[in-house]
């Protein structure tokens, strides 16, 4: 009955507010649902609400009148700061909820005030970056801020989080291209109202750029990648500066197959870098300005060197040293006309006393240091380290965070799934191409490099006390290792199977020799010393133990295997002996030995020296170091004897 | 490929005012000569049976104090076999010391030490502390090989001479105790001669950990030439 009355009597005077009115404000106000709650002629303002001559409380919207003119104000963007402010907070909470609430008794007081955070759309007017964009979101206090969509009448198209009235957060933009009927998706961490921090941008062009902005523009470090189908497909991995490559930066040029590892400035080659090619051909070069400046040096698919000036297709003009896989060196001035071939006027020396051999050489290592290399990568680590670490910036940072919000959910996880490409990004230098031998010494200088950056960040990463810090400090490498080596492991053990191929094939020439012999006889050769374990299926169980050796990564794991084979031989010997026995090198060297050509591991030389290299130096001079290099004597026994001792040939033919 | 240098000194653990330097030895020699008997003996001792490692016979480790310098002795047996001894660089490179074992009794074994003492001095130069160690002296009445000619031989290598018996334990703890502190000298030499035993150069043997950074105590050339 309340109710009733109370709204007819609203419905009254809003009638009689219409015929009193001029058609001036009528054409614009008058609505059929639109209801007047207040009127500052019937309830008098505070003096100090201003230059007002009328203020108008409707259901929906907050009028202004001062002479001819007015002002609106939608309610559900309002804000009461003092006037009117109990009946203005009712009738915007109303506003808010679409219902006619009464207040009823009793309830007085309680849920009175409207709330300070509203969902709401509006459409700017005032001159700035958001003139005629259309917001609908949440607000705070007249301001976008928490979740919304910015649309602009051109196209441009922004959703995500928003804080004090500008991008800040998480955000996906949208921005159309000038000429096609495309756009550019940015999905991109922003602070203040611009881009910053990790994002990812597909370009309408089927560009697609992941890594770090700052100001709206690359920054730092990020990927930049065209369609696989496109007409020059690349990718350029490495460091940004004002939108342009700069820094270090690999480029892959997927049509001609070649690999540029360097030095970049303003989008050009510019400083030391290297090309590797598909045909394994490398070399090492001065750029400037995306021209080849200077002598450089040409590793060929032979192993032969060149220094000395060389064209993009490999031709040698001027004054050069070729030197010979045999050690043969050509010196002198090199010059090729298309009939002719290549001519030259030089002195050969056949001597042969050449110390650089170019199967060991290795590339890039003085020239890029290594903690300058991926320094864009490194650095927003550090930052977020110095920034406290707090879990809502990390993904700013590092470009990944394990928490996620609703609304963007699916976005985010799809920036999370690209987290990894940072972990990984060195992988980009040493696989495909540059699967290449001469690049070992950088790959591994990288592993272990990153790992001291990954142990930085679990050190701060733990809130305990520093008790916990000490331990990291001195256990650095055997900790972190297991984190870092899985997502290099594949790509390093690659390198480290080119770098000790030779040797591992006069290895497995080895083996297969060894292998055409029946236990007795291989005992025997190996010269073991006790004559009662000479016999035959002895130790397989220390023989599949070792074959264990290349299912894992971690480099204790491997040393934790050789060590488990040592006590699988010790069983064995203890048992065939029926009794108590420990074995004194005589005895284990050859024992070891006959394991070894059993379990014929591949690539066993790869896996010791990259076991030796990964190592946690406190080891060195240690139990683990002597089972590895009692293992390294076994293979190198393997590899350089079996086939020169003319005993052997006698057992063979006997 | 070059192997990593130690930088990490948790390997010593942190001494109380005293220092503690980390030494690899070899054990080097033909085989028959007891070059095994000898260190097990050594590592059996009772004070000491608690450090004896899982590769009991061929890698041996041993704690020792000598005069407040704390010493962690790994022992690298290798195989005598001649057939192996063109492995010999990859388990010796690194040591401090080498022991160099033969039989009095065996004159051919003799000769194969001095095989070896040429190839260290060969690999090594003088970084390292030589031992030719004339072992089963309690045969003495089947000696082949004369006193006189080892220890001279041993003086003209700048290698130091010792008998022993591992069956009757003699002259073993002497030994180790004599080596332990030629390599603590060496390596006091060493260190000073680069200045500060922080820095650890390319070619540092990684073998010496030097823990504390207290300056080097001044060590008597006198307190090693005994024995």
């Amino acid at each position: 009955h309340l109710f009733i009355c109370q709204a007819l009597d609203e419905a009254n005077l809003t009638r009689n507010l219409w015929k009193s009115l001029g058609h001036k404000f009528t054409d614009v106000l008058c609505v059929p649902e639109r209801r007047l709650l207040e009127d500052s002629r019937n309830l008098a303002l505070y003096p100090s609400t201003g230059r007002s001559d009328r203020v108008l409380l409707f259901n929906d919207i907050l009028v202004l009148i001062q002479g001819n003119t007015f002002q609106s104000f939608d309610l559900k963007l309002t804000w009461v700061d003092a006037v009117w402010q109990w009946k203005l907070n009712q009738a915007v909470r109303q506003a808010l909820s679409g219902k006619r609430d009464f207040p009823l008794w009793g309830e007085a007081g309680r849920g009175r005030d409207p709330p300070v955070c509203r969902f709401s759309s509006f459409t700017f007017q005032e001159e700035g970056r958001f003139k005629g964009a259309t917001y609908e979101g949440e607000w705070r206090l007249s301001k976008p801020h928490g979740k919304g969509t910015l649309t602009w009448p051109d196209g441009r198209n922004y959703v995500g989080d928003f804080q004090e009235g500008m991008e800040h957060g998480f955000g996906i933009c949208l921005i159309p291209r000038a000429s096609e009927d495309r756009y550019d998706c940015y999905k991109c961490h922003w602070r203040e109202g611009k881009m910053s921090g990790y994002g990812i941008c597909e370009y309408g062009d089927e560009m697609v750029y992941k890594g770090y902005f700052k100001d709206n523009v690359r920054q730092g470090f990020g990927i930049l990648e065209n369609a696989s189908d496109a007409e020059q497909p690349f990718k350029y991995s490495g460091h940004w500066e004002n939108d342009k490559k700069h820094g270090y930066g690999v480029w892959d040029d997927k049509e001609r197959g070649e690999r540029y590892i360097g030095m970049w400035q303003e989008d050009q080659r510019h400083g030391p870098g290297l090309v590797l090619m598909q045909s394994g051909v490398c070399y090492q070069r001065t750029f400037h300005m995306d021209k080849m400046v200077g002598p450089g040096t040409l590793l060929l698919e032979d192993d032969s060197i060149f220094v000395g000036n060389f064209t993009r297709d490999l031709t040698f003009v001027g004054k050069g040293k070729l030197t010979f896989p045999n050690g043969f060196t050509l010196e002198g001035t090199f010059s090729s006309k298309s009939t002719h071939g290549l001519q030259t006027q030089g002195i050969l020396d056949t001597s042969g006393e050449q110390d650089d051999t170019a199967e060991k050489l290795q590339l890039g290592q003085e020239v890029f240091p290594v903690e300058k290399r991926w320094e864009g990568l490194c650095s927003p680590f550090l930052e977020f380290i110095h920034s406290g670490g707090q879990g809502e910036t990390e993904e700013a940072f590092m470009g990944f965070h394990v928490q996620t919000s609703k609304e963007l959910r699916k976005s985010q996880e799809y920036l999370f799934c690209h987290r990894y490409h940072c972990k990984s990004i060195p992988n980009t230098s040493y696989s495909g191409i540059g699967a290449n031998k001469h690049l070992l010494s950088m790959a591994q200088e990288e592993v272990k490099h990153t790992g001291l950056l990954r142990l930085a960040l679990e050190v701060k990463g733990q809130p305990s006390a520093g008790g916990m810090e000490e331990r990291y400090d001195l256990n650095g490498p055997a900790l972190v290792l297991p984190i870092i080596l899985p997502c290099f492991y594949p790509e390093l053990s690659m390198l480290y199977m080119l770098y000790h191929q030779k040797e591992d094939d006069l290895y497995c020439q080895g083996i297969v020799d060894l292998s055409l012999f029946p236990d007795v006889k291989l005992l025997e050769f190996l010269e073991v010393q006790k004559r009662s374990l000479v016999k035959d299926r002895c130790f397989l169980s220390a023989t599949e133990c070792l074959q264990k050796l290349i299912t894992t990564v971690d480099p204790r794991e491997k040393l934790d295997i050789l060590q488990k084979t040592y006590e699988e031989i010790e069983k064995t010997v203890n048992r065939v002996l029926e009794k108590e026995y420990s074995l004194p090198m005589d005895d284990l060297l050859p024992l070891l030995m006959y394991v070894v050509t059993r379990a014929s591991i591949q690539h066993l030389g790869a896996e010791i020296h990259l076991i030796r290299d990964l190592m946690d130096p406190t080891n060195e001079g240690g139990m683990y170091d002597f089972l590895l290099t009692a293992l390294e004597s076994c293979y190198n026994f393997i590899q350089k004897e079996i086939r020169l001792r003319p005993s052997w040939q006698v057992l063979h033919n006997s | 490929m070059a192997a990593s240098a130690a930088t990490s000194g948790a390997g010593g653990g942190a001494a109380g005012g005293g220092r503690s330097f980390s030494f690899k030895v070899v054990l080097l020699g033909e085989g028959c000569v007891g070059k095994t008997s000898l260190v097990l003996r050594y590592c059996e001792n009772k004070f000491n049976d608690k450090h004896i490692t899982t590769l009991q016979a061929s890698f041996l480790t041993k704690k020792l104090n000598i005069g407040g310098k704390r010493v962690n002795l790994a022992i690298w047996d290798t195989a005598g076999q001649e057939r192996f001894h063109a492995l010999g660089p990859i388990y010796y490179r690194d040591s401090n010391g080498a022991i160099l074992v033969y039989d009095i009794t065996d004159e051919d074994s003799f000769q194969k030490v001095k095989n070896w003492v040429k190839e260290l001095r060969k690999m090594l130069g003088n970084e390292i502390c030589l031992c030719i160690v004339g072992n089963k002296i309690d045969l003495d009445k089947e000696r082949h090989v004369s006193i006189q000619e080892a220890e001279t031989y041993a003086e003209s290598v700048g290698a130091k001479h010792y008998h022993t018996s591992a069956k009757q334990n003699k002259g073993i703890e002497e030994l180790f105790l004599d080596l332990c502190k030629r390599m603590i000298e060496t390596a006091q030499v060493d260190e000073r001669a680069r200045g500060n035993g922080s820095s650890q150069s390319g070619t540092a043997r990684r073998g010496v950990q030097i823990i504390d950074d207290e300056p080097a105590a001044q060590t008597s050339g006198g307190c090693c030439s005994s024995g």
